[in-house]
């Protein structure tokens, strides 16, 4: 590996986070952790309809049960809003219709859970049941019972781009695949559920309500003030939003999720503060995970390998609301390129809506799926010309500097040295294709983002602003917007702060994700917070730096650009002393007894007078300590404090088509991976043995947290790869708990080799790009291509169950074929609501009980109990 | 989802525990009880509001058994049972423990757990094909928790029954809870949620019976009529009754044995298919055989025929392809779980088959 070998003393050595204790002790407190006093529970009602006009709620009996304070309903807030300007589409309790099984109805405020359980059965509505859509290429064809009235066609948004000229790239083409491939939907699954506790101020006198703070799992706090004070009509300068622990996210918590809205709602209406957190199966219902995608994909190649052109015609299930779909719809076009040198690319692509969950963003957002298939068919293609599946990869690498066909600007790019490493490491060249029957190995490459390049709310101003400020015991305190969830974020800011003003890790402390207290950061989403926060923190560190060098020069008698911050030291570096060389040395150089007392305390008095005296008297010194600097600095200049900001450059922001706003990134990280497999060709089980994987992410900042980036990628494609897919009967979620979803287990993972590969990007805070997402589009088709080598069958539909693959093992020897629909009887009804839900889906059939929807006559079934 | 509220019955000898049951198990007594489980926010204490809402209700028997509480607890969640009084085993040593009798038999405790007869060493000596089968449940935290009586009392599943009050809404319920329709078999009358305990069909391959304690003192009486073949009255326990012990002949011991199961996840899952066999040889041939499958119907069972086929027959791969048939034939999955029904079915196939030939190595 070429790991450059900068001359740090915090950068690029494994380090532990600076809330690992905390976390693996269970003294760090999530959102569902807090209360405040007089706090209630809120419970949200969800409709059981994927589809219905609300004609009537009844809130009174559930009003009148002992414990129950209020209850909350979509008139209290009508303000519709969304994450993207586009996509104002949803409101946080249904007005008038709702759109999916699980939708928000209202929200029940109780002294207690189970009260509000009781409390949520007595709420009476009354809906009109209307047809539903749970097909995307059936809801295509939609003309009336529109899920949104202002969506045709239920079709969210579509794009048709060409780059250069896809017909004469073909027609150039020797050979031709085309394939449709399918990824069906999955989910993040994080540890935590949602949560969120919000607490209005209430005037003592008035009883009206003042600010309103909020505790929230979110990725995006600064989303979250805006979306609040967009639907509560309040200022963003009185709500507060506080990022507690955050027990991931993946993109679950990167927009504003229902419940946030909800509990402020709920919060108002009572007068109190509320907290409500999901269900494991509320989580699945607020969803916002990866879409069902439907790719038919087209790739041409000559004889040598050279990939000529690319079509892509991309249909993508986005569920009921628009929540990121548009822009998970432009990334899957988008980042086509910036992988491969393709010289022709066209793309069409359908967000449709249907009538379940939304989706949005997602680990690796939009990239994912097109990835598994175009990576699948440039290994049929491989076969196809005889060409060796990673030398094919290697046929067709960019050569940044370089802007791709479809304006992406690529300027660091480790990609042929992570091909090059996980062929070596794997023992591709002598073990490919020569394995033992039922075992087999894959190769496949992806890439992603270090930050999108324009903000969901497109303007000029920085996406990370980061303040520091410095005490004078040498204190550091970093602020920053940068939302941690679990990924590191904090962990980063503390080390580049600390590599940068050449102080110990311990003196840092991050304040982070605060509105009140911390500048804005757009949040933690698209991988950009290393690049964009880490940017910002470099800057303000360096802002300070100087500031103290000023200082300190002026006290050690030489220039401030000649002072090096090392070690908890400043010293020159003309300065030739041991000490230099000490302070150079990778060790932590601890301060000498007497040097801690004369700025240490006695008596818990802090001896600032009698430390400046002494310095006075002994004239210009060789060194300083950190503190003594700090000291310097803050005498000199009073206080010390510097900002620093970052804003991606104009030329990284993408071409001018539309929808050019959607991929392009500052820099993008690149992956490589190998998968060994081995399948039961009488069961069709497949076990994945062991994957290589390579990942450039520019510089490790923190290598032991990058491999752990690398492996819970892996492991997360593995899940979408093998077993993770939510399965849909007429929209209802079959599997809406951990127990059914599948997500692997320990049993499962495989030993992944975590490979860092440092192409030391040229803007990049140390050179560093994103580790947390690029990697996982490669183990699908890395999985899939090692099937392919082990039995012989290319699989076009993810996950790659038992069953699918079986099936295809069977098709491929022609043995009887086994009915994957279905099974056993062939008459039976395709959907549930055909018979049984049929019959009160139309309002008829067999005596239903009271709480079946089709028996509730509309008058008759008012609050007379 | 909070759990209903209830009051925990906490017996030290088993027939305080029967005691409890012959009290509060009928709806009569239950209503004169003078205990109000819930403190009731709204005054009026019972009925829940439940029944107001869920028109017909299935009849809720007004107390539930706890034992290692990993099947009931979740589903006490999901609002599928909200028992008056939940009556609490654990501290009931005497249903504790492996003793093997005199006639080189043994006797297990109900509270026996699961990991307790993974490890034994007798158990693995004698009877490995159910220390294979409980070694296969859960995961190794469910397992210190789950017992071997709670493994064959263990209820019935179904994607469209096991889901929360709110998503049974959402489907109009079905007949094994508050309603009248099935969503696996439509038009049909007959529950077919699924039976999918591991242990169940090594212990119908031994031949096993229970003992069943009651207000009329214990009954003992042969696993495989335990199981009445229906998802939704899927045992025959009256509520004032406890599965006690169970029994494994002396004449079963030593018996090669092998369980396989089907499953997504090398952990945690409940098997997809499950298949048990037990195999005696003599010489060359095979003396006696024996198969029993889970989770492909709504009660494990032993499958038919399996000893007159191969009695008396060295064991190839034809004659265990022929056992496979034979399973398979036995088994009716329906889309109570993941994976088809036809899968699963293949499944018993392939593993019957796989089975037979390890017992038989």
């Amino acid at each position: 590996m070429t790991r450059v070998n900068g001359n740090f003393s915090i950068i690029g050595k494994p380090t532990a986070m600076v809330d690992a204790a905390e976390k693996t002790t269970g003294a760090g407190k999530y959102t569902d952790d807090f209360s405040v006093p007089g706090m209630l529970v809120g419970k949200i009602l969800h409709s059981p309809y994927p589809h219905a006009r609300i004609k009537r709620i009844d809130t009174s009996r559930a009003e009148k049960l002992e414990g129950v304070v209020a209850v909350a309903i979509g008139e209290d807030a009508p303000n519709p809003y969304g994450i993207l300007p586009v996509g104002h589409d949803e409101h946080a309790l249904a007005l008038d219709k709702v759109r999916y099984v699980g939708d928000n109805v209202a929200c029940v405020v109780a002294v207690s859970e189970a009260i509000a359980e009781k409390a949520l059965e007595l709420i009476d509505v009354e809906y009109e049941v209307l047809p539903a859509y749970f097909d995307p290429e059936e809801s295509m064809k939609a003309e009336t019972d529109l899920i949104h009235e202002n969506k045709p066609h239920n079709l969210e948004k579509d794009y048709h781009h060409a780059f250069g000229d896809p017909e004469k790239g073909f027609a150039e083409a020797d050979h031709i695949a085309e394939a449709r491939f399918v990824s069906n939907e999955v989910t993040h699954a994080a540890m935590e559920p949602h949560s969120t506790l919000a607490s209005f101020e209430l005037d003592p006198h008035t009883g009206e309500l003042g600010r309103l703070t909020v505790w929230s799992s979110t990725q995006v706090p600064y989303y979250l003030q805006h979306k609040l004070s967009l639907v509560l009509e309040m200022p963003m300068q009185q709500i507060r939003v506080i990022k507690p622990l955050v027990g991931g996210g993946f993109g679950g918590k990167s927009e504003v999720i229902p419940l946030e809205i909800i509990a402020a709602i709920a919060a108002r209406t009572a007068k109190a503060p509320v907290k409500i957190t999901y269900t494991r199966e509320e989580v699945f219902w607020a969803h916002r995970g990866r879409p069902r995608t439907i790719i038919d994909l087209k790739t041409g190649v000559t004889n040598d390998g050279r990939i000529t052109a690319v079509k892509a015609r991309v249909v993508q299930d986005g569920g009921a609301y628009c929540s990121y779909g548009v822009v998970t719809i432009l990334y899957s076009g988008a980042l086509l390129g910036a992988l491969y040198d393709i010289p022709n690319i066209q793309y069409d692509g359908y967000r449709v809506l249907t009538n379940k969950p939304a989706c949005g963003a997602m680990r690796g957002h939009g990239t994912v799926n097109v990835r598994f298939a175009f990576e699948s068919q440039l290994d049929e293609l491989a076969a196809k010309i005889g060409i060796d599946s990673a030398e094919l990869r290697q046929r067709n690498l960019l050569q940044p500097p370089c802007i791709t066909v479809n304006g992406l600007r690529v300027q660091s790019y480790g990609l042929p040295e992570c091909i090059e490493k996980t062929v070596e490491r794997s023992g591709w060249k002598q073990r490919k294709g020569k394995l033992p029957k039922g075992r087999g190995l894959g190769i496949a490459c992806s890439h992603y983002v270090s930050g999108a390049a324009n903000s969901i709310i497109r303007s000029d101003m920085p996406h990370s602003t980061v303040n520091i400020k410095i005490d004078r015991d040498g204190g550091v305190v970093v602020y920053t917007g940068a939302s941690e969830i679990g990924q590191g974020s904090d962990t980063m800011t503390a080390q580049i702060a600390a590599e940068t003003l050449g102080c110990s890790l311990s003196r840092v402390r991050v304040i982070a994700a605060d509105t009140d207290l911390t500048p804005i950061d757009i949040g933690s989403y698209s991988s950009r917070v290393t690049f964009m926060a880490g940017n910002a923190t470099l800057r303000a560190a360096d802002e300070v730096k100087k500031r103290i060098a000023a200082a300190a020069g002026k006290k050690m008698g030489c220039a401030a650009e000649d002072l090096i911050f090392r070690n908890d030291r400043v010293f020159s570096k003309n300065s030739t002393g041991s000490l230099s060389a000490d302070a150079l040395a990778d060790k932590s150089v601890r301060p000498t007894q007497a040097e801690a007392s004369v700025s240490g305390r006695v008596e818990g008095q802090i001896l600032r007078g009698s430390l400046q005296q002494k310095r006075k008297e002994e004239g210009p010194k060789e060194s300083m300590t950190f503190e003594e600097a700090v000291v310097a600095a803050i005498d000199f200049h009073g206080a010390l404090t510097g900002t620093g900001s970052y804003a991606p450059p104009q030329d990284a922001r993408g071409g001018k088509h539309k929808g050019a706003g959607v991929g392009p990134s500052p820099a993008y990280s690149y992956s490589a991976q190998v998968a060994e497999v081995s399948v039961d060709e009488d069961t069709g089980e497949v076990t994945v043995h062991k994957v290589w994987a390579a990942h450039d992410c520019g510089r490790a900042l923190n290598p032991v947290s990058v491999e752990g980036q690398i492996i819970g990628s892996v492991w997360m494609g593995m899940g979408q790869a093998l077993t993770e897919e939510m399965v849909w009967k007429d929209g209802m979620l079959m599997n809406p708990g951990l127990l059914e979803y599948r997500s692997p287990s320990s049993v499962e993972s495989p030993a992944v080799e975590p490979i860092i590969v440092e192409s030391v990007d040229p803007e990049g805070p140390f050179g560093a790009k994103e580790c947390s997402e690029g990697s996982l589009a490669a183990t699908i088709p890395a999985i899939a291509n090692a099937i392919y080598d082990a039995v012989g069958v290319r699989l076009h539909e993810c996950p790659f169950t038992p069953e699918r693959v079986l099936a295809a093992l069977r098709a491929k020897k022609n043995a009887k074929a086994l009915n994957l629909t279905e099974g056993v009887d062939p008459t039976a009804p395709v959907s549930f609501r055909e018979h049984g839900g049929a019959l009160w889906f139309k309002g008829k059939g067999p005596e239903r009980h009271a709480m079946d929807p089709a028996r509730r006559e509309a008058p008759a079934a008012g609050g007379a109990d | 989802m909070s759990l209903p509220q209830f009051r925990l019955l906490r017996p030290r000898t088993l027939g305080e525990a029967l005691d409890f049951l012959g009290k509060y198990s009928g709806h009569e007594s239950a209503h004169t009880l003078p205990a109000q489980t819930s403190r009731g926010p709204d005054g009026r204490g019972r009925p829940s509001p439940h029944e107001h809402s869920r028109g017909r209700l299935s009849p809720q028997v007004p107390i539930q058994v706890i034992a290692g509480g990993t099947d009931l607890i979740p589903s006490m969640r999901q609002k599928l049972f909200e028992p008056e009084y939940v009556l609490d085993l654990r501290g009931i040593d005497e249903m504790r423990g492996i003793r093997p009798a005199a006639d080189g038999g043994v006797a297990i405790g109900a509270l026996t757990t699961l990991r307790a007869i993974e490890t034994s060493a007798f158990l693995q000596q004698h009877y490995p094909v159910l220390t294979e089968a409980a070694a296969t449940v859960a995961s190794p935290v469910l397992r210190n928790m789950g017992t071997i009586g709670g493994n064959i009392c263990l209820d019935t599943r179904c994607l469209w029954y096991n889901q929360s009050l709110t998503w049974r809404k959402g489907c109009g319920f079905c007949i094994k809870k508050d309603g009248d329709l099935c969503h696996v078999a439509p038009g049909g009358t007959k529950c077919w949620a699924t039976f999918s305990g591991d242990t169940p069909p090594a212990l119908l391959c031994l031949n096993a019976e229970i003992e069943i304690a009651g207000p009329s003192g214990a009954r003992r009486i042969a696993l495989h009529e335990f199981y009445t073949g229906l998802g939704d009255n899927y045992r025959k326990l009256q509520p004032n009754e406890l599965v006690t012990r169970v029994f494994l002949p002396a004449a079963l011991a030593d018996y090669r044995g092998v369980y396989r199961k089907l499953r997504v996840r090398g952990s945690i899952d409940y098997p997809l298919a499950g298949v048990a066999v037990v195999v005696k040889r003599s010489n060359e041939h095979i003396d006696d055989a024996r198969v029993g499958i889970t989770a492909v119907n709504p009660a494990p069972v032993l499958v038919k025929g399996v000893r007159e086929m191969v009695a008396g027959k060295a064991l190839d791969e034809t004659l265990a392809e022929a056992v496979g048939d034979l399973a398979a034939k036995t088994a009716k999955p329906l889309t109570t779980s993941a994976l088809t029904p036809e899968y699963r079915r293949e499944m018993i196939r392939v593993f019957t088959k796989r089975a037979v030939l390890a017992a038989n190595n």
